[in-house]
């Protein structure tokens, strides 16, 4: 993207104020999303992005400019914009690079890809969800591919680049009986090109959201209590995402905004309970072949058998904390400067059995998919929704349930899981926090813990 | 390549290629943002940004694509006319010509106009002054200042022109207070002259996060409810994309066909106001000049949000609530959208509450609220009241219901209207007593 020569400018007018560390970021990024409603394709849009970002640390001091503007002229600008914010004198030294590429091409690139490809699958995807009842009044689908190429140099000597596709298919069913509606959604995607699209039955994906929603509609409004709740993996893994995984961000940690400051090596879970945060898995929706700093990914078990083991840490962190990087600096795009986020985040496989942990449960609910969700990192505080509910009574599935919440505080939900079943699956999302939206998988086994409090608004059942 | 020569070369290009008209939507910005922590700069980002969206009109279809690279428009159009062909929705969406537009005030900014030195300094103050509202006060989670302008344009090739600039100054302030090693935060933003108050922003934040000490659920059941304005807000946000007629007319929306019909209780009134001197804007995203409009009247659906599609489907005048980003499509959003006051204050609804809940904050509402169902249970934190009396911080237990029973139940409406969450503009209202929520907690 760039010459060593003018990097080396860039880096040094950054530094020109006494800033310790100096980081250009660049980033050239095209997109592709064709949308349709009802089997009739209603917007397609394409999108060129580019831009870099100047980073300077001064100790654990942060200064961040960016500009859409690459030219040399811009980026020495940016540079000099950043250093400015700290008061000093820097020496211009020499920087020797060396090069590393951490970038797979994908097998089928999104720009080699035509939109009637996008349509075909789109179009049969939404025939197969209308297929499921007469109840589905309405289909819409949306495919989403792009490819971005990363380039990060420090004044350390580091040369990276990194290439990073995503595709994704989203689906969203809705079902009325006239009154009233309800809706069913799914979005499998992969950080691959456009080969994503053969790993996934899409007729069939639109299917489940179809039925999901016709589910919902007859189903009865979730009684609140506390009660027992199994929660199925895949998209329930945003229960470990919430509750857990943003408070041991570097970003909550590293100022003592965290529940979980100061417990590496104490018990904050249940000892059936294992937890790993992977930025190498291959093709995975949250993988990264290095992450925004140049480090690459890695795979860190963050909680063993109950164990606080690992944080996750960018440079900034590292600095505050004391602790090494973890690969896990990541950022939207070059308009945020990067800090610590997850990748591939789940709970480990475990070996209860899936039925057992239902027929032994008593009066709950069985969270068959989640929704999205939030949390405040300090009080553990978490809240989210419950897509796709059934309440359970002596142990046997009574009937579907719609409107569940389930809230609580983190700490308490991972000592109170009690059975870990013995296959873990991931689903995707799309996680926001104070470097932007970043693609991230969030996975578990079925898991089953003791209490928690649901919220919704039916009458007992 | 200036904006001004590629915006050229591609009108030029658009319409050598065949496209009935062009258009582009333009934005740059500049954005200055600085955080402190223990009497330190502790972030510091500056930036520049701009990008092109280009649309392009050919048989009748819309075609999209954007761009932040200034280098050949010919490419830019042809990715936007590939785009346009593909389209099967045979929706007309005009193109806006040439209008003519209201003068608007835009409040003052004061903060935009100081100098690095001087934003930094307001930061520290706040940091500082912390310190002396309670003694629990532990640390700010985030203290920092932020100052942005941002300059639109639209043009095409019918000859329209619409260009405004606008400026927001804002101070933020998150505080942790500490009480017996549990930690309770809260956080105040204000922009425009208030944020220059650095001793209000501290005082609200620091007093709001002690209030918390001691919070615990409440058993589940029904309760009366004051939403207080902020809660309040969070809620009529979530569900403002009901009164979209983009919504309406795609069978998502429950308000669909409703125009004219009781959707809410008498004292429920809503309003979008472009031009309401907190945030005003002369034009929409298409270029269509901003009209003010009830869009709830004493609990009567008068109208639904419309774009230049969604009026001319409908066959009535766009309400000027067309939007869009640079990258994306035209779409519907609200403008200032706000819950007219009433006259009565908080403490006059609490008292006529007698016994209940206030409601002070709502959390979760990108996944416990759909839009589409009009359903909610969402994390809540508040107040026990006995009495029209605070009794205690609650905490940890859920509110559920659905937003168009809630219109219905809208008791009465305070006098206490703020535009707390955004700050600029966006959503406002205040505070709802409700006859009755389903809340749940531990018992």
């Amino acid at each position: 993207m760039i010459s060593q020569a003018i990097a080396g400018r860039v880096l040094n007018a950054a530094g020109e104020t006494g800033g310790d560390f100096a980081e250009l970021y660049m980033e050239d990024a095209v997109s592709n999303r064709v949308s349709m409603l009802n089997g009739v394709v209603e917007n397609a849009a394409y999108t060129h992005s580019c831009g870099a970002g100047v980073r300077v640390l001064k100790g654990t001091r942060q200064v961040y400019a960016y500009t859409a503007d690459t030219s040399e002229d811009a980026l020495i600008a940016t540079a000099r914009a950043a250093a400015a914010a700290l008061e000093g004198v820097g020496e211009g030294q020499d920087i020797a690079f060396s090069a590393v590429d951490y970038g797979k091409a994908p097998l089928i690139p999104s720009e080699t890809v035509t939109n009637d490809r996008r349509i075909k699958l789109l179009r049969d995807g939404t025939a197969a969800a209308k297929a499921v009842s007469p109840e589905i009044v309405q289909v819409s689908a949306s495919i989403s591919d792009s490819s971005k190429d990363v380039f990060v140099c420090n004044s350390a000597g580091l040369w990276v680049t990194d290439k990073r596709p995503s595709a994704r298919y989203y689906v969203s069913a809705v079902a009325s009986d006239g009154t009233d509606m309800q809706t069913g959604g799914e979005g499998p995607g992969r950080a691959m090109g456009f080969e994503t699209f053969d790993q996934f039955d899409l007729c069939a994906i639109s299917a489940d959201a179809a039925r999901l929603a016709v589910t919902m509609l007859h189903a009865p409004e979730c009684p609140a209590g506390n009660v027992p709740v199994v929660i199925d993996g895949g998209f329930g893994g945003v229960i470990f995402h919430e509750a857990c995984g943003h408070s041991l961000e570097a970003t909550s940690v590293a100022k003592g905004n965290s529940e979980f400051c100061g417990m590496l090596g104490k018990q904050i879970a249940a000892s059936c309970v294992t937890a790993i945060d992977d930025g190498t898995m291959p093709g995975e929706w949250g993988s990264i072949g290095c992450d925004d700093e140049g480090t690459p990914a890695q795979r860190n078990v963050l909680i063993e058998n109950g164990i606080l083991k690992s944080y996750m840490i960018d440079l900034l962190g590292s600095r505050r904390m004391g602790l090494p990087v973890t690969g896990s600096s990541r950022r939207q795009d070059y308009t945020f400067a990067p800090t610590s986020r997850m990748t591939n985040t789940y709970i480990a496989a475990g070996t209860d059995d899936e039925e057992e942990m239902i027929r032994t449960m008593g009066t709950g609910l069985y969270a068959k998919s989640m929704g999205g969700g939030s949390v405040n990192p300090l009080t553990g505080e978490f809240n989210f929704s419950v897509s796709e509910g059934y309440w359970v009574k002596d142990g046997k599935i009574l009937t579907p349930v719609r409107g569940a919440t389930l809230v609580g505080k983190g700490s308490e939900i991972l000592m109170k899981i009690d059975r870990v079943g013995p296959t873990m699956w991931m689903a995707q999302g799309v996680c926001g926090s104070q470097s932007g939206n970043v693609h991230t998988n969030v996975g578990q086994p079925r898991i089953r813990v003791s209490s928690l409090t649901v919220g919704g608004k039916g009458d007992a059942l | 390549m200036t904006l001004e020569q590629f915006r050229q070369a591609a009108f030029d290009a658009a319409l050598a290629l065949g496209c009935e008209s062009a258009e582009t939507y333009e934005v740059s910005g500049g954005d200055f943002a600085v955080t402190v922590l223990d009497g330190e700069i502790d972030t510091y980002n500056s930036s520049r940004s701009f990008g092109v969206g280009l649309r392009v009109i050919v048989g009748g279809k819309n075609g999209y694509a954007y761009t932040e690279l200034l280098e050949d428009a010919e490419t830019l159009v042809r990715r936007a006319m590939d785009n346009a062909a593909v389209i099967e929705n045979t929706d007309v969406i005009p193109m806006q010509g040439a209008q003519s537009y209201p003068t608007v005030t835009p409040p003052a900014q004061p903060l935009c106009g100081m100098s690095e030195r001087e934003k930094i300094d307001l930061a520290l103050q706040m940091e500082r002054l912390a310190k002396d509202v309670d003694p629990r006060f532990a640390r700010a989670e985030y203290c920092g200042v932020n100052s942005s302008w941002t300059k639109t344009g639209i043009y095409n090739t019918l000859g329209l022109c619409a260009e405004e600039s606008s400026e927001n100054g804002s101070a933020m302030f998150y505080a942790i207070a500490e009480e017996n090693g549990t930690p309770q935060c809260s956080g105040t933003y204000r922009s425009g002259v208030a944020a220059l108050d650095s001793a209000a922003i501290v005082k609200e934040a620091v007093e709001e996060a002690c209030a918390r000490f001691g919070a615990s659920p409440v058993a589940p059941g029904d309760y009366p409810v004051v939403m207080r304005f902020d809660a309040a807000e969070a809620l009529l946000g979530g569900f403002s994309g009901m009164f979209s007629a983009d919504a309406a007319q795609k069978g998502l929306s429950l308000l669909a066909g409703k125009e004219n019909t009781r959707i809410g209780a008498d004292c429920v009134t809503i309003i979008d106001d472009p031009l309401h001197p907190i945030d005003p804007s002369a034009f929409d995203a298409e270029g269509t000049p901003s009209v003010t409009k009830t869009v709830v009247e004493n609990g009567v659906l008068k109208t639904l949000l419309h774009n230049l599609k969604t009026a001319l489907k409908a066959g009535v005048q766009s309400t000027a609530n067309a939007s869009r980003t640079p990258g994306t499509p035209v779409s519907v959003s609200p403008t200032n959208f706000y819950i007219q006051p009433g006259e009565k204050t908080l403490a006059q609804l609490l008292d006529d509450m007698g016994d209940g809940l206030l409601i002070t904050e709502i959390s979760g509402l990108h996944a416990g609220l759909n839009p589409v169902s009009g359903s909610f249970s969402l994390l809540a934190n508040g107040f026990l009241v006995e009495g029209g009396k605070l009794v205690r911080p609650v905490e940890q237990i859920t509110v559920a219901g659905s937003f168009l029973s809630l219109l219905g139940d809208v008791c009465d409406v305070g006098n206490d209207l703020s535009y707390e969450t955004y700050g600029c503009g966006g959503i406002g209202a205040p505070s709802l007593r409700i006859k009755s929520l389903k809340v749940a907690g531990a018992e």
